[in-house]
């Protein structure tokens, strides 16, 4: 390929990557920028995050993302991977039909799902707040998990395992010694996974949400709606950065994963 | 060390019988090879013995007891699997020290055996290495000590040397059978070379479609196939069919030539296949032999394979036929020269006959 | 306990807490949507409600819904072209002359805001689009007295915060099916004499169509459906399906309309999804 053809393609994708990023960065920038009205010239100001710490609003809605993220991660990882392993060691008739029906939650769009959580759970009256959210988050999460674990499966096969039996290690024991290290990074990757699809979900969270019992997400939302301030940005800010570490986390584990 | 009994074993996937009535046995201490084409039968057998399969039909022993309800970790075998499948995790002494910690072997004890082990494959001072750090042949070794540090009650082999280049499955194939005779372990391996076959095995087994097609010592299934399936399986061979004659050890071959045996022949007239090996026939230049002498036929050389130690000619005798001939002077025959092939009739071997 | 029945207690053990709660949560509610879609009215105690098919007359009557309905699949449509016009290019550049551990890097960087907060990527969009926001100084620093673009609350603004949050998709479906492709390949196809728009029309394209068939679909539906990114970026210009189902259940409280047209929304889903199925099927084998 020629120069300017290098030149040409490299040049691309760096437009490309203005395009993904820019917007954020100038989100980000303006978040210490002390204008309320998004005046420049540009003065560092660290007020509007300063404002967060008294907004009791935001602080509890960040404590309940906070607390159904962890709770959501412990379930749907345990759940998943549960499910993860029977993919991979057996076969069976209907396996392919269950794995089908892993598709729904990712391919439907989260509105639908959103409101028929809210006409199941008001049917079988389970009230909107906290435990809602959480069944909808593990919902969505546990398609994430089972196929980033079964992943981490296939990459290894069967046949430690079997070698281990041969070797007379009891089921448990195989499983304990061989496959759960093997597994642990996909796992860990995951974990992480299912965290963060938990803590950025907007739309199951705004239907199943109650009045004073939010979570992050649904907050902005709401403020962006009155109009925009600063302190947006600043919780925004905050969010984006937690949420990019941890999609940066989940890459180290994924492509690092056991010993290749 | 175990004397292993098959006893009519079946299994089948769907429509596709994997294993037809089977029935074999593997003497203690023997070094028995399975062979056979994608497919045959032979993977499935061994994972049988091993307990990953469970046959429909038949039983399987250990000793005279059967093993059909006992779990795979609880048969006291020991495998070596075609990717070795060793623990990326562990170090080489952790490998091979599994099978002991799993039945919480004292550490003193474990560390004894695994450092005689690691002796025995001559792959001492390799116990912290891990297992992506080693080549084929170490990683082949390591796989070995794994499944015999146990002591094992049979040692159970999937296509072994199946990764290795050619120079080092060779030198394996010498390094594991010197291992298996010192430690005396009956072995069953599975193999789809049959060079392997024949140079490792006490006796082997040809397997075709789910069943054993011929069953004895290396010498005896080469020399003597009892099928055309095998005769051309295991090396290579000549067929030809014809009637046998009413001369006495006698055929006529469907091209008009006659060819002599000592096998057992049915009555005259009945229809018959003679296999003859390349390398039993001789080559003479410069004469030619007649046409109704048995064993002896006029050809000529239609093409000349040089392959260093030996020649391999397709010659000309009415059909074409594959003569091998080692390479002792050196220069090969050339392109249509007149030959005399000959043969002993002791190398007729009758391999499908029907009355 | 013999072997194939302990092993059946381990299937079904292993993997029926996660099922049982995807039945919960997404298989159960999904019929209870459709049941109460044919109701008169939520059933408060107290309140007498009836079946009924009055939500799907008026979905299929008033010409608002249809309107609505087509203003939805013609932002899927412009969406989806936009994720293709911009995905494409970048996918292949990645796949074919991009190497090493740039690749990874590049590829890591585009994934990276994909799969972080949707709703603060949208709104990060407004700080570009609104009236004097970065679009606007950007153009004044060459125009100065220019007027402002203003594109926030308005269809195009719509458009461009949906391409930024699936684009990603594209690339990476896309980028699936191009590194694929051996280069021994594209050799053969040049020692036959095949100039290099040829190799792209008659091998790369065909050969990428399951990738750009699969981003299609993953980019199409979620966006019919989608009520957020309309509703921050398109102020009163997001009269769309997803923004109408979601003020059944906001403002206009009314949930049997809501689940009826979130149910025709789900018909149009799966009509997709089926048509598409044969096409996807052996890559889902693949993976």
């Amino acid at each position: 390929m020629g120069k300017a053809g290098i030149i040409l393609v490299r040049g691309y994708l760096v437009l490309l990557l203005l395009f993904l990023y820019l917007p954020i960065a100038v989100m980000i920038v303006m978040a210490f920028n002390q204008s309320a009205l998004y005046q420049l010239p540009f003065v560092f100001d660290l007020k509007w995050f300063a404002s967060l710490a008294g907004n009791q609003r935001l602080l509890d809605a960040g404590f309940n993302t906070i607390e159904i993220a962890l709770i959501n991660t412990v379930i749907a990882t345990t759940l998943g991977s549960m499910a993860a392993v029977v993919f991979a060691r057996y076969s069976f008739r209907g396996k392919t039909l269950m794995q089908l029906l892993l598709f729904p939650p990712i391919t439907i769009p989260w509105l639908i799902i959103g409101n028929s959580m809210l006409f199941m759970f008001y049917w079988i009256g389970i009230r909107r707040g906290i435990v809602a959210m959480l069944l909808g988050h593990v919902a969505l999460s546990l398609p994430y998990v089972i196929i980033v674990v079964g992943a981490q499966f296939k990459s290894f096969g069967t046949t430690l395992e079997e070698a281990a039996a041969t070797l007379g290690a009891s089921p448990w024991q195989a499983f304990r010694r061989v496959t759960l290290p093997m597994v642990a990074p996909g796992m860990v990757a995951a974990a992480l996974f299912a965290f963060a699809i938990s803590f950025d979900q907007f739309v199951i969270s705004y239907f199943l949400a109650a009045p004073g019992v939010t979570t992050l997400p649904v907050e902005i939302y709401t403020a962006i709606r009155k109009g925009y301030t600063p302190e947006i940005n600043a919780i925004s800010t905050i969010i984006i950065v937690v949420s990019m570490g941890l999609m940066l986390l989940v890459a180290r584990f994924y492509r690092f994963g056991g010993e290749r | 060390m175990s004397r292993v009994e098959v006893d009519r074993v079946s299994k089948h996937y769907g429509a596709v019988r994997a294993l037809d009535d089977v029935s074999l046995t593997f003497e203690d201490g023997e070094f028995f090879g399975l062979l056979g084409p994608s497919g045959s039968g032979k993977t499935t057998l061994l994972r049988a013995i091993a307990g990953f399969v469970e046959p429909d039909a038949g039983d399987i022993r250990f000793d005279g007891r059967a093993v059909r309800d006992v779990a795979v970790h609880r048969r006291e075998i020991g495998m070596v699997f075609q990717n070795y499948a060793l623990f990326p995790h562990m170090s080489v002494f952790d490998n091979i020290a599994f099978g002991l910690s799993v039945r919480r072997v004292a550490a003193a004890e474990i560390s004894r055996r695994v450092t005689e082990m690691l002796g025995l494959v001559r792959l001492g001072g390799f116990e912290q290495r891990r297992p992506r750090q080693l080549s084929g042949g170490q990683q082949q070794r390591v796989a070995l000590a794994r499944a015999l540090v146990t002591k094992p009650r049979v040692l159970l082999l999937d296509e072994p040397l199946g990764a290795l280049d050619k120079r080092l499955r060779q030198q394996m194939q010498i390094e594991l059978r010197q291992i298996q005779r010192e430690v005396g372990i009956t072995t069953i391996f599975v193999t789809h070379d049959q060079e392997e076959a024949l140079t490792l095995s006490d006796r082997i087994a040809i397997f075709n479609e789910g069943r054993v097609v011929q069953l004895g010592a290396p010498h005896a299934v080469y020399e003597r196939p009892s099928s055309a399936f095998a005769a051309s399986f295991l090396g290579d061979a000549n067929f030809f069919a014809g009637r046998v004659s009413t001369a006495g050890g006698q055929i006529e071959t469907d091209g008009g030539r006659r060819i002599a045996t000592f096998d057992a022949l049915p009555p005259a007239g009945a229809r018959i296949t003679v296999a003859v090996r390349p390398e039993k026939m001789l080559l003479e230049a410069g004469t030619a032999g007649e046409r109704d002498t048995p064993n002896r036929w006029p050809g000529v050389v239609k093409q000349a394979v040089y392959s260093g130690s030996s020649i391999s000619y397709r010659v000309d005798v009415g059909t074409e036929i594959v003569v091998f001939a080692q390479n002792q002077s050196a220069q090969p025959l050339e392109l249509g020269t007149a030959v005399a092939v000959s043969w002993s009739p002791l190398h007729s071997v009758v391999v499908e006959s029907s009355p | 306990m013999r072997r194939t029945a302990r092993r059946r207690l381990a299937i079904v053990g292993l993997t029926a807490p996660a099922y049982l709660w995807l039945a919960l949560t997404i298989f159960l509610p999904l019929s209870a949507m459709f049941y109460f879609s044919f109701l008169s009215a939520l059933p408060l105690p107290g309140r007498t409600v009836s079946v009924t098919l009055d939500s799907y007359r008026t979905i299929l009557t008033k010409e608002l819904y249809l309107i609505n309905a087509k203003r939805s699949l013609l932002l899927g449509i412009h969406v989806t072209i936009g994720c293709i016009v911009i995905g494409f290019p970048a996918a292949l550049a990645l796949a074919k002359y991009v190497h090493g551990r740039w690749r990874e890097a590049v590829f890591l960087l585009i994934v990276l805001p994909f799969w972080s907060n949707g709703l603060v990527r949208t709104f990060s969009w407004t700080m570009v689009l609104r009236r004097d926001g970065l679009l606007d100084w950007f153009v004044r620093l060459f125009i100065p007295d220019a007027p402002s673009f203003d594109l926030l609350f308005s269809y195009p603004a719509i458009i461009i915060g949906l391409i930024h949050a699936y684009v990603p998709y594209m690339i990476l479906t896309c980028y699936v099916s191009l590194q694929a492709i051996d280069d021994s390949l594209i050799e053969a196809a040049r020692s036959l004499g095949a100039s290099t728009l040829t190799i792209f029309r008659r091998i790369i394209l065909p050969l990428s169509l399951p990738g750009l068939i699969a981003g299609t679909i993953l980019i199409f539906v979620p966006v019919i459906g989608s009520f957020m990114e309309p509703a921050i970026l398109g102020g009163k210009d997001a009269i769309m399906l997803g923004p109408i189902i979601e003020r059944q259940f906001s403002a206009s409280a009314n949930w049997p309309l809501g689940a009826a047209l979130s149910f025709m929304l789900l018909a149009i889903v799966l009509a997709i999804l089926a048509a598409a199925a044969p096409i996807l099927r052996p890559r889902l084998q693949a993976t």
